[in-house]
């Protein structure tokens, strides 16, 4: 017969009681972790020279600038030397970006990582940005830097990443550095686009950048702080 | 001999289960299932569900009845400790339950096997050669079917239109009263293509070009997405805005996309586009 005295009864109940504990600090320690490392949010910052003509229209024209890099750990502008993984990919500062709803958002992205391919060529044109092309200054292949508005990379094997928001429409190619431009130099990409209603948006690269992975989607790919984040619009 | 208690039971049992039973069947014959109507496909899916719901109620009803009914009236005594007396064979109530499972489970499974065939039969016996565009009539007899190349990647689905120059698009986008051909691929893992509202699932495996067929029957807008966890951003692999256009909505609407697509380099069509190298850089 079952009985709750006697020895047998206390130590069965030590040992729920003490693996309860164990189980719960590990999940508290996961939590506290998640929310450790959840990439901090960045707010857009008024446009001081807008690039949309919104005028008249009540909207507003903010840009986020960020910094795309092959290791987050040596990049130029702002580099995470102590991050956990110093040789990922990555959008730095953060990978979370907060903007004003019905507004126009203007990206200026320096990317500084050398091509690594699209899997898809279709992603090389750019998609649902205002005026439909994007504005890069770049080097060529004698290292000379040149600047023009584009609607597409001319080579799907020259994109280093991209920037696509799938919800919004928005796919926007990223020519990758040419090894012939100077040391410490990157591209600089600018485009525009229109966000609506509140929400939160999923954005990512398409370019399986995720090197020493199984088709290189693991890793930077698979992890947030690096190659996919969120547009939070409010 | 079944004495006269017995007798009652069975009466109350089965009078209640036959009003119960035409109260859940017609109750069932109510419920609108998915997917809907937005093709022949989920039309024959949806009427299989309504049809197994309804098969099935009596069934529900017949077993909780009688452990409900059980409980109450074959209650055994406060203080007794003994099992009441062994039935042992009852071949006529063996035989009843056997042969009605057997003939519900056949009738379900014909059915079933009836609707897939035709949603394949419909297209399968001709020339993969018109791909779409060689007549004004896109897909509208079973010789004439309209092929759509579904690509999965890590993390949308692409759709590649062969019989308009390979154009590639961000949504699938299908003509009604259509035989769609849907080859499904993959450009790197295992995804799953759910067109939900027009009842086609099929996996998207990388190297392999995987058929399906959809029969598209109203207009409207539909929903895509991955059935198959596939990585961090798997949740926001969905598109609402697939749709069955008119026919002359969907050659406008293609012969756009053709033209918008001229100065864009696309790998010829192929069956797939397998991934390679397996292991990206160092």
């Amino acid at each position: 017969m079952r009985t709750t005295t006697g020895p047998r009864f206390a130590y069965r109940l030590a040992v729920v009681v003490v693996a309860v504990a164990v189980l719960s600090a590990l999940v508290a320690l996961f939590i506290g972790r998640f929310i450790e490392t959840f990439p901090y949010t960045m707010s857009s910052e008024a446009a001081s020279q807008p690039r949309v003509a919104t005028a008249g229209s009540g909207q507003t024209e903010t840009v986020i600038h960020v910094e795309v890099v092959g290791a987050v750990g040596a990049a130029i502008e702002n580099p995470r030397p102590n991050d956990p993984h110093p040789t990922w990919v990555g959008y730095l500062p953060t990978t979370t970006y907060k903007v004003p709803a019905n507004s126009v958002v203007t990206m200026v992205i320096d990317q500084e990582d050398t091509p690594s391919g699209l899997r898809n060529p279709y992603w090389s044109k750019a998609q649902g940005i205002i005026g439909g092309t994007f504005h890069m200054s770049y080097f060529d292949d004698q290292g000379n830097p040149q600047e023009g508005d584009f609607s597409k990379i001319d080579d799907a094997a020259t994109a280093a990443h991209t920037f696509a928001i799938p919800d919004l429409g928005v796919f926007v190619p990223l020519e990758g550095l040419n090894t012939a431009a100077p040391a410490g130099s990157f591209n600089v990409i600018t485009f525009s686009f229109q966000v609506g209603k509140a929400g939160v948006y999923h954005w990512q690269c398409f370019v399986p950048c995720g090197s020493g992975t199984i088709y290189g989607n693991g890793g930077p790919m698979q992890t947030l702080g690096y190659m996919g984040g969120f547009l939070v619009v409010q | 001999m079944v004495n006269r208690p017995e007798r009652t039971h069975t009466l109350r049992l089965a009078i209640a289960w036959a009003v119960l039973s035409v109260i859940g069947v017609v109750v069932a014959m109510q419920v609108n299932m998915p997917p809907g109507d937005q093709s022949q496909q989920s039309v024959d899916e949806s009427s299989l569900l309504r049809l197994m719901l309804i098969l099935s109620t009596p069934v529900f009803i017949g077993v909780v009845l009688f452990v409900l009914y059980s409980a109450f009236a074959f209650r055994q005594a406060p203080g007794a400790l003994e099992d009441g007396p062994p039935r042992l064979g009852n071949a006529r109530m063996q035989w009843a339950w056997v042969i009605a499972t057997a003939v519900i489970v056949f009738l379900l499974a014909g059915i079933g096997i009836n609707g897939l065939s035709n949603s394949v039969a419909a297209t399968s016996f001709t020339s993969s050669s018109s791909l779409g565009s060689s007549t004004d009539e896109v897909g509208s007899s079973a010789g004439n079917r309209l092929q759509v190349q579904v690509i999965a990647q890590q993390w949308y689905f692409t759709y590649r239109y062969p019989g308009y120059g390979g154009a590639e698009s961000t949504h699938l986008v299908i003509p009604v009263n259509a035989n769609v051909e849907l080859h499904v691929t993959s450009t790197d893992i295992i995804h799953s293509f759910w067109a939900y509202q027009l009842g086609v699932k099929a996996d998207a495996n990388p190297g392999v070009d995987n058929i399906t067929y959809v029969t598209t029957r109203k207009t409207g807008f539909f929903t895509v997405r991955c059935a198959e966890l596939c990585g961090i951003w798997h949740g926001n692999m969905v598109d609402t805005q697939g749709e069955v256009v008119s026919q002359s909505d969907f050659a406008a609407w293609a012969s756009a996309l053709q033209s918008s697509q001229s100065d864009l380099k696309l790998p010829p069509y192929a069956p797939e586009y397998f991934p390679s190298p397996r292991v990206k850089g160092t």
